[in-house]
């Protein structure tokens, strides 16, 4: 009952969402650029992490096994999805450039 | 990115199912231990595990819906030690008894099993997510 409730209240934020687009017309939260650059510094904060966690394990300091894999695939599918992301662009811009003017 | 929810609820799960098997592991190691620092027989320990709220990862109205497990506190179960007649034995009271620990090594096996199994489940539920995380990232190929 209460999964029930909750999922009538998803909706719910909608409406306010377009508020704050409306209050600062024509600037919108940051570029694609810095998006991009966001998720990438993620992505390798992900990748740091996983390092540090197999490091740890290795030398026996601290840490489980299982957090060391669980840390290698997040770095793992976090890279993935960058990579697909990047191979998107990639296409986007080859597609533009054999555009014939 | 979402997929890390799923990713740390299963950690919290297979670290307490490993937190839990430590446990198991010491009642088993100690199952005839009559002398412990504190004075007296081994006494069984059990692992207690309790929800705690997944916080900030999860749409807000559904936030209640998650939690991770974590093991709160390692009681100590006094009850069932056991008496054994052995008047030659340098641990003997006056009347001649050693008092030996509570723990039954069957049920400890059974909890053992019991732990493996729940750490298997929380892999296959990673991997599980970990594929769709995979079949997603296929679209549109």
């Amino acid at each position: 009952m209460n999964r029930v409730t909750a999922h009538h209240e998803v909706p719910a934020p909608a409406p306010q969402a377009p508020k704050p687009a409306g209050g600062a017309p024509g600037k919108t939260q940051g570029s694609f650029g810095d998006m991009l650059k966001q998720a990438v510094t993620e992505i390798n904060r992900l990748q740091n992490n996983a390092d540090q966690a197999i490091t740890n394990v290795q030398l026996g300091r601290s840490g489980s096994i299982h957090e060391a894999m669980i840390a290698l695939e997040k770095a793992d599918l976090s890279f993935r999805a960058m990579m697909q992301v990047r191979n998107k662009i990639l296409e986007a811009y080859q597609e533009v450039m054999r555009m014939q003017v | 990115m979402d997929f890390i929810t799923s990713f740390d609820i299963c950690s919290s799960g297979l670290s307490a199912q490993r937190k839990k098997m430590d446990v198991i592991v010491s009642n088993l190691a100690n199952a005839s231990t009559i002398q412990t620092p504190e004075g007296g027989p081994y006494k069984r320990k059990v692992a207690v595990l309790a929800a705690e709220p997944v916080r900030g990862k999860f749409g807000a109205a559904l936030q209640e819906a998650l939690s991770e497990v974590k093991v709160t506190e390692i009681i100590e179960d006094g009850e069932g030690l056991k008496k054994v007649h052995d008047p030659t034995h340098p641990n003997a009271d006056e009347q001649g008894f050693v008092t030996y620990p509570n723990v039954n090594v069957v049920a400890e096996m059974a909890d053992m099993i019991t732990a493996n199994r729940a750490y298997e489940a929380c892999v296959t539920a990673l991997d599980a997510s970990k594929n769709m995380v995979l079949k997603a990232l296929d679209i549109g190929k």
